[in-house]
């Protein structure tokens, strides 16, 4: 594998996560449903999934931004199999609204398992480790100011949500815009 | 607010990283990483209402 084709593939994955954290968003502000804790935590984990791709875009694939994926990927995935198993009783409802099927958190944990996957996959092509970086593109530029973006809304959106202490266990209105009868 | 910390970080390692500060993007990535473990381990201890 080419080192530009490699950068293609991690602009890729950050378009994917991008993706996961804006259909997150639509379920929270068109459908109402405010995340909770370890729903923001596993929201986080994918942003920090994103920090790996981004340093291969910038500075070349390099077998360490492969390592801070799966390391991401890893403590997303302990979060997302919490919830999993808070939930795995015959009978629970489960937190929130299901999508094809699945709870966030079980699509969360199938994501994560993914990310971790797909890592390995692309440290078995030695030949990407180039010294010199190909120059970005405008696709890869985009990807990265993306994620950075939606990064951002995240933390505004969580600090709209909790206000300015803990997070709530179960969240019921946006702290910072709740005036109380 | 911890969550809100918590995407604040990852947002400087990926500024960081942008910027050609490979070094710093990494301590904040670990920094953040601690973080959020952390913020996990707190909330490990929430109040769970049971459905049985």
């Amino acid at each position: 594998m080419t080192p530009a084709n490699a950068m293609k593939l991690n602009a890729v994955a950050l378009y994917a996560i991008s993706a996961v954290l804006l259909v997150a968003f639509y379920f929270q502000f068109e459908l109402g449903e405010l995340p909770c804790p370890l729903c923001l935590l596993q929201r986080v984990a994918f942003t920090a999934l994103a920090v790996g791709p981004i340093l291969t875009l910038r500075h070349g694939p390099r077998p360490g931004h492969y390592g801070l994926i799966i390391l991401a990927a890893l403590l997303g995935a302990a979060i997302a199999s919490r919830q999993v198993l808070l939930h795995i009783m015959p009978g629970d409802a489960g937190y929130g609204s299901a999508l094809l099927g699945y709870h966030f958190y079980t699509w969360a944990l199938l994501g994560f398992v993914a990310a971790i996957a797909a890592s390995a996959a692309m440290l078995l092509f030695p030949g990407q480790f180039a010294e010199q970086a190909p120059p970005l593109g405008l696709i890869e530029t985009v990807a990265v100011w993306l994620i950075f973006a939606v990064t951002l809304a995240n933390g505004a959106s969580a600090l709209l949500e909790c206000g300015f202490t803990w997070c709530p266990a179960t969240p019921v209105h946006y702290e910072l815009l709740y005036k109380p009868a | 607010m911890d969550s809100s910390i918590a995407f604040l970080i990852f947002a400087a390692a990926m500024w960081a990283a942008w910027r050609r500060d490979p070094r710093v993007a990494v301590f904040l990535f670990a920094l953040g990483m601690l973080f959020t473990l952390a913020v996990y381990l707190h909330h490990a201890t929430d109040v769970l209402p049971l459905s049985f």
